[in-house]
């Protein structure tokens, strides 16, 4: 490369560092100045997720399956063209029991609190190169979908709307690393926040460092001023370890989840919080041992016959 | 580069990205998954010279900051994959290339790709972008940086081949 050329290499790269830095400066600073931009690009890209989402629902897991055809003879092809598509009503069938129980679940979970609330499906997982965990839903402000409500899972907390578009929203999950929450012991009352690690588990924190905790304690969302972004008693998880070390200001434990983030197929929003605080009313039932039926056979020997 | 070139170029950045945003990511793969956009303008930036290497991973910056599921600030992405962009081409482009033949460059696209996340994770404290546990990022690197490994000789031939028609039409107009 001549001189002149790589002068001109070097001018037009700081240049484009120079941009970069003046828009991350402009985000830090609060200047929205592109928020349109990214707006307009979510209403061009929601209708493809909303699509592929339609498109790909069955298929997602299905790899495995469609792997194992492949072998030759016509007899055997046609079998596995037909398997195969049996195969795919059966997975869309199942795919839509798993929304439907999910769906149901929720409607439960949001009946005894009273909650108001709007489903929707989830059409986009969240991408992994932020270390974020987001979801996007196929419901947006059309629906009465406002930024910061609490959403909900059939277990519990699923996490907070983030950005809002006519069509569709973005749901930081209660895994991500940037999600606080306010919460409080079942038992003991006892009141502390919860942050998100990126993965299934988090971290508690207590106010308080005098009070016990103990393994299984149940937590539940204590609730915001107007019910946003959270509404009071949503089930979130039960500790699964104590961090008992000394010196320490204020007592952590950690946390598991009662929903499964990776498993989510449709969500609702909580857009109308209940009149009265519901409490305790959605503790989650302990799970009750199923008992193993005992079968006893009776056998009444028979003589073998002697030739 | 002229101007066509630049429009061609969009366009196709354009369409990978929405590959990524509606079909790939609608698959929650184990390890984190993996960025085609990423891979993408990676393996164009090995073919190109540094100044247009540069222009692409800043357009492709762009169009990762425009992504609704960015947890950092606008302009963040930009940075990097504009960084990087030039760094891959500065050690692949000429005759006396750092990388040398097809394996090369596909190891070359993996680093790349842990480069990028690297880079993310050290802008992100200084940023203010919450990055998770320490078992969270290490599997997610490890496992993005296997799903490269796996995907890039899959996709290379036909980056490539597209890279060619883009810049010969061009070439020609």
């Amino acid at each position: 490369m001549s001189k002149g050329g790589q002068s001109r290499t070097r001018l037009l790269l700081v240049i484009l560092i120079v941009t970069s830095l003046f828009l991350v400066t402009l985000d830090l600073r609060g200047v929205k100045l592109l928020d349109s931009l990214k707006q307009g690009m979510q209403n061009v890209v929601s209708p493809f997720q909303r699509t592929a989402n339609s498109a790909l629902s069955p298929v997602k897991g299905f790899f495995s399956d469609i792997s194992l055809l492949g072998r030759s003879g016509s007899q055997i092809e046609k079998l596995e063209k037909e398997n195969a598509a049996l195969k795919l009503e059966l997975l869309e069938r199942q795919d839509a029991d798993v929304q439907i129980d999910q769906l149901k679940n929720i409607l439960d979970l949001a009946g005894t609190a009273g909650y108001k609330i709007v489903n929707a499906k989830v059409i986009s997982q969240g991408s992994y190169q932020s270390f974020a965990q987001t979801v996007t839903i196929g419901s947006g402000s059309n629906a009465g979908i406002a930024q910061n409500m609490t959403v909900l899972s059939e277990y519990g907390i699923a996490g907070i709307v983030k950005e809002v578009y006519p069509n569709s929203a973005l749901i930081q999950l209660a895994s991500d690393p940037a999600f606080r929450i306010g919460v409080r012991i079942v038992n003991s009352q006892q009141i502390g926040f919860l942050t998100g690690r990126g993965e299934r588990s988090a971290v508690l924190q207590l106010l308080d460092n005098s009070t016990d905790i103990n393994e299984g304690d149940i937590l539940m969302s204590r609730g915001s001023i107007a019910n946003r972004p959270f509404v009071p008693g949503v089930p979130v998880g039960y500790i699964t370890t104590v961090d008992n070390s000394a010196g320490t200001i204020a007592q952590s434990a950690t946390v598991r989840y009662y929903t499964d983030f990776s498993k989510l197929s449709v969500l609702a929003v909580v857009v109308g919080g209940p009149s009265t605080n519901p409490g305790d009313a959605l503790v989650p039932q302990k799970p009750r041992p199923i008992p193993t039926p005992t079968v006893t056979v009776f056998v009444t020997p028979t003589p073998t016959p002697s030739n | 580069m002229s101007t066509r070139l630049i429009g061609i170029s969009s366009l196709v950045f354009l369409a990978i990205y929405i590959i990524q945003e509606s079909i790939i990511a609608q698959f929650r793969l184990p390890g984190g998954g993996f960025s085609i956009l990423i891979i993408f303008a990676l393996s164009w930036a090995i073919m190109s010279e540094r100044e247009i290497a540069a222009v692409m991973g800043f357009s492709a910056g762009i169009l990762m900051d425009l992504s609704q599921n960015t947890s950092g600030p606008f302009g963040q992405w930009t940075l990097i994959m504009l960084l990087a962009s030039y760094a891959i081409s500065y050690l692949g482009y000429g005759d006396d290339n750092f990388f040398g033949g097809a394996l090369g460059v596909v190891f070359s696209i993996v680093l790349g790709n842990l480069l990028i996340e690297m880079l993310f994770l050290i802008s992100a404290p200084l940023l203010g972008v919450s990055i998770g546990s320490f078992t969270q990022i290490f599997s997610t690197l490890f496992g993005t940086s296997v799903w490269t490994l796996f995907l890039t000789p899959i996709v290379l031939p036909i980056f490539a081949k597209l890279y060619k028609t883009v810049f010969q039409a061009g070439s020609l107009t």
